[in-house]
């Protein structure tokens, strides 16, 4: 029996973060991939629709609010789980975002290697709330 | 779901769409958070560079390099972060709330204490019988002491410890949080350029050329936040940098 890779849509701008972040997460076993705006996203999500998203929030050309209301919009994006990984964290509330699907808050200036890891465990264990 | 994006994006745009939403992407940020928000994002990146770095087979030489590069990118990120607390301050509200500063510092001592080893120096916290409580928001009175204490870091005197004093002023009602460094003395001009610099905008002054004095400022505008002051007093072997706010009332119940 073949294990099926879960599927994380990494949506960061900067290419060389995205590289860090895409080479932990496939190293621990994950499927990448990479968009490095919003249109693009909404790309791949049509491509393939992932089991969880991390996204950054200050994009080239938008900010992730305009991608978190698209994706609310469609019954089969609704419940992908999203991590905002972000150096905006301090000025975010998780209570503010919930209804958009956010399920974790990961402040990008503070993070440890392993706390992307641990975000995405945690929410594809407890699925939707 | 189709790719009608663009759309869906103008609509939700011109809508607002919600607090952290709406805080984002339709608010006018000033330049300087604009500015700091730029700086973040390399500052981060360069730190998440250098643990991934750490992570690999390194030697005892390059480990200590990578070391440096992480606390410095981590100073800096502080910094970045509360130039951008400091410009929404008018538009914040903040929660006070009685707060145990000698705890609050004991946690700092304990963050900071990396960054004090990696540059030969430490941090101590003054022990007080009776423990005094004072009025802040945990946030930015944090945010002032690590400020002060970077400022010590690079000011005291390589194998020095900076002491965190926290002590009642009865008279005023107030309590004084201090953090004092081992240094060269400053000297009256200094001084004087000093105490400029704690009432007013950032200026450099010329005996601390690497200080801006934005750090300083910034603590200021916190510390007016909660209805406090910061300031300083010069001694013969280095100086104290403090902060005043009000005593809890909840004092009496300890």
């Amino acid at each position: 029996m073949t294990n099926v890779l879960q599927h994380v849509l990494l949506v960061e701008d900067d290419p060389w973060l995205a590289e860090l972040e895409a080479d932990v997460l496939t190293q621990a076993g994950y499927e990448v991939t990479h968009a490095p705006h919003a249109p693009s996203a909404i790309a791949k999500i049509d491509e393939k629709q992932p089991d969880v998203i991390i996204l950054d929030v200050l994009l080239t050309g938008s900010t992730a609010f305009a991608l978190l209301h698209e994706l609310q919009s469609y019954g089969d994006t609704k419940a992908v789980p999203i991590i905002l990984c972000t150096n905006m964290a301090d000025s975010l509330k998780l209570e503010d975002v919930k209804s958009y699907g956010v399920r974790r808050i990961v402040d990008k200036s503070t993070m440890q290697p392993d706390d992307l890891l641990a975000a995405i465990r945690s929410v594809l264990r407890r699925g939707i709330e | 779901m189709s790719g009608c994006y663009t759309e869906n994006m103008k609509k939700s745009e011109g809508l607002g769409v919600g607090m952290g939403a709406d805080g984002v992407t339709t608010h006018e940020v000033s330049s300087l958070t604009a500015a700091a928000h730029e700086l973040k994002s390399p500052l981060a990146l360069m730190r998440q560079l250098a643990l991934r770095l750490d992570s690999g087979d390194v030697s005892d030489e390059q480990h200590r390099l990578i070391q440096q590069i992480t606390l410095t990118s981590e100073r800096a990120l502080r910094l970045t972060s509360d130039l951008t607390r400091s410009a929404r301050l008018e538009d914040a509200l903040f929660e006070l709330e009685p707060i145990n500063p000698e705890q609050l510092c004991q946690d700092i001592a304990t963050e900071l204490a990396p960054l004090f080893e990696a540059h030969g120096r430490s941090l101590a916290v003054s022990h007080r019988t009776h423990p005094l409580l004072l009025v802040a928001n945990r946030d930015l009175l944090r945010r002032i002491i690590m400020n002060f204490s970077d400022n010590a870091l690079h000011y005291s005197q390589p194998g020095t410890a900076v002491h965190m004093q926290i002590q009642a002023l009865t008279k005023a009602g107030t309590v004084r949080v201090g953090i004092r460094d081992f240094g060269p003395a400053l000297s009256s001009d200094m001084w004087r350029a000093l105490q400029k610099k704690l009432k007013h905008s950032p200026q450099a002054i010329h005996a601390r050329p690497q200080s801006s004095g934005l750090g300083l400022y910034i603590a200021g505008q916190f510390a007016e936040a909660m209805q406090g002051t910061i300031g300083a007093t010069r001694h013969h072997d280095g100086a104290t940098f403090y902060v005043e706010l009000q005593a809890s009332r909840q004092l009496s119940l300890l």
